[in-house]
């Protein structure tokens, strides 16, 4: 069986290299890098690949267009995607979710070979973790989201997604749109051989009028993205070793914590 | 001109730092505290990346850039030495990437063939071997010869050598591991008479033995003797007689890689300082905040720094030379690299100690990698691949001639 899988690559700022200045990333000459569940999201492509025994890899990324982008997809080619697809318009800068994925899924119409359509559960830098679902929705395609484990079964796919209490087990026919969590898999390390094969892989470069799209201009602003303040309950317990651990632990199941 | 790495050497940097982080970091201590080599699987992992192919080209196996190999030599060596503070890992694998590099360009197509491939699986280990037990420093006075036998159609080895790393991981991997050994051919003809020659440590008349080191345990060092050692003609490196020249070339190469380790060990090391000094507090604030804390750190990385340009300009001169011939006088490229080597071992030492001052009581313990890495990197320090008064009497030879050469009366 071949099959022909998409993952779609979002870049984003090296996390190391930011410094926090007033509470904003410093983005200044920051490189780009393939977000990290993306290469989880790479990786099920290869595992997925390897198990149908043949099938090409596409990468595809969207990009306002200022941003080395063919340098910076060369990490997906090294980790073993066979071909890189860009889409890059200027009116891409400031897109929202919505048009991002508007951009992703006229893409994939476009590549038109696609059985697996693969992301990771969410981005590294603003992390909304929507895009994966509205290009399924767009393209009118099943979904799986939050997968831990995918493999080929009945001619379609099977997937573990980890719920609260329980694993749920989930199988779709082709095509299908699938987010990955971490949990997945661990992407594979990049050698120097595959390194030096990624500048000769195929990339093709399109616009938006290329997909037939206009602007996709943004529906929404960001005012702030910062992580929710928790207060500390600063609780100490007094007494015997033995009634402080037998306070601390009734503390932990009153709240919930152990011992539901 | 351009100062950056271009995306596959930095590629290739982020995917080998983040490998020798999880996978040879943790096992840094253990490497030294055992005395027992490194391990099987480590060797196996860094080939799967292509380390151990960075000097050797497809033919043979590797995945060598022309023109390039020295650079990502220079990454791999550093970003190794980042991971194992104790020096073994970088010293194990700089000497055999390094000679490689040596091999590849003055072997025969057959020693290529018999060795190279297995170097570049991470299968064999390649070292160097000039050094007898009458001295290192002064070249042309070694005795271990090599005379032509018509005969036997082979050169027949016979002398003793000292202070040689890897006799221990040459039985490990056995044949074709070796040396890279420098021998007179025409005892007569002083440094004329000398040439350049591999020696698989395998071979009959062969007798080793090892030294107890201060530091970098988890790579031997001993002695060979030779007795009647039948060497055939396709070890030779280079040409018969031009050995001098062949070595210093090679020690060139050495050089980049060796200071490559010692300005990687002192890079994490003052990374760990910084990280030291700015969570232990003093007189209700950080380390960090004593002048005489901070600038001394600054210094450090000033030097540091400095360093770490020279040493790219040393690689790229050695590569661009290679493949534009004559671009560059060989003086040129002995005066940068000597630069380096002169510096770089003390720099780390002087890092290392710096940060365990800044630890205190915690600094001399095992606690910390720091007293590791200054055992480690006084190896350099001490001699090898060139003293550092060597260094000084070449950039003065090579600076101001013949009233300036301490090497010549």
């Amino acid at each position: 069986m071949s099959l022909d899988i998409v993952v779609c690559v979002k870049t984003n700022p090296d996390a190391q290299m930011i410094r926090i200045k007033n509470r904003e990333p410093v983005l200044e000459a920051i490189p780009y890098k393939v977000g990290d569940l993306e290469k989880n999201a790479l990786e099920a492509a290869l595992q997925l690949r390897d198990a149908a025994g043949g099938g090409t890899i596409r990468a595809l990324t969207v990009v306002e267009g200022d941003r080395k982008i063919r340098e910076t997809i060369k990490e997906a080619l090294a980790m073993g995607a066979d071909e890189a697809v860009i889409v890059a318009d200027p009116a891409l800068a400031g897109a929202d979710q919505a048009g991002i994925a508007a951009a992703l899924a006229a893409a994939v119409a476009k590549i038109g070979a696609c059985d697996v359509l693969l992301f990771g559960e969410g981005s590294t830098d603003n992390y909304s973790g929507q895009v994966g679902a509205r290009v399924a929705e767009l393209l009118g395609w099943p979904q799986i989201g939050y997968a831990k484990k995918l493999a080929l079964a009945g001619g379609g796919i099977e997937a573990e997604r980890s719920m609260d209490e329980m694993i749920e087990t989930l199988a779709a026919p082709l095509p299908v749109a699938v987010t990955v969590v971490s949990e997945i898999n661990e992407p594979r390390p990049i050698s120097l051989m595959n390194i030096l094969k990624a500048g000769k892989k195929p990339v093709t470069e399109w616009t938006l009028a290329d997909l037939g799209l206009d602007a996709v201009g943004a529906q929404k602003r960001i005012v702030s993205n910062l992580a929710e303040e928790q207060d500390r309950k600063h609780v100490l317990f007094a007494g015997a070793v033995d009634e402080q651990v037998d306070a601390f632990v009734n503390a932990l199941v009153k709240e919930g914590v152990v011992g539901r | 001109m351009d100062f950056r790495y271009t995306t596959e050497q930095d590629l290739y940097r982020q995917a080998i730092r983040e490998w020798l982080a999880k996978n040879l970091e943790p096992r840094a201590r253990e490497i030294e505290e055992k005395e027992d080599g490194i391990p099987s699987d480590i060797t196996a992992g860094m080939a799967e990346l292509g380390m151990f192919g960075v000097t050797i080209p497809e033919e043979f196996g590797g995945c060598a850039v022309p023109g390039e190999e020295l650079i990502y030599a220079m990454i791999t060596i550093h970003e190794v030495a980042r991971a194992d503070l104790s020096m073994s890992t970088p010293v194990y694998t700089l000497l055999t990437i390094g000679w490689s590099y040596i091999i590849n360009k003055y072997g025969t197509d057959e020693l290529k063939q018999e060795l190279l491939p297995k170097v570049a699986e991470g299968k064999a280990f390649a070292g160097i071997n000039t050094t007898e037990p009458g001295g290192g420093s002064d070249l042309a006075a070694i005795k271990t010869t090599a005379l032509w036998d018509e005969g036997r159609q082979a050169y027949m080895l016979n002398g003793e050598k000292a202070y040689v790393s890897g006799p221990k991981e040459c039985m490990k991997w056995g044949p074709p591991s070796g040396h890279c050994t420098l021998v007179k051919t025409d005892p007569a003809s002083g440094h004329k008479g000398m040439t350049f020659i591999w020696v698989p440590a395998h071979l009959d008349g062969i007798q080793w033995t090892v030294y107890e080191d201060m530091g970098r345990m988890g790579l031997s060092t001993g002695g060979w003797i030779y007795k009647d050692v039948a060497l055939p003609k396709k070890y030779v490196l280079g040409e018969e007689g031009k050995g001098f020249y062949t070595v210093m070339d090679g020690f060139n190469a050495a050089r980049v890689l060796v200071v490559a380790a010692c300005l990687g060990g002192a890079e994490k090391a003052l990374e760990i300082s910084g990280e030291y000094t700015a969570q232990r507090t003093t007189f209700g604030k950080p380390l960090g905040k004593y002048e005489g804390i901070s600038f001394e750190m600054a210094n450090d990385w000033m030097q540091l720094d400095l360093l770490k340009i020279n040493l790219l300009r040393g690689a790229w001169m050695m590569g661009y030379e290679s493949e534009n011939p004559g671009s560059f006088a060989r003086k040129d490229i002995n005066r940068v690299i000597s630069t380096c080597k002169c510096l770089a071992p003390t720099l780390g030492h002087e890092i290392a100690r710096h940060g365990m001052m800044y630890h205190g009581a915690f600094g001399y313990t095992k606690e910390t990698p720091l007293e590791m890495f200054l055992r480690g990197v006084m190896s350099y320090e001490v001699g090898a691949e060139g003293g550092l008064n060597i260094m000084r009497g070449i950039i003065a030879r090579d600076t101001w001639g013949d009233t300036h050469n301490p090497f010549k009366d």
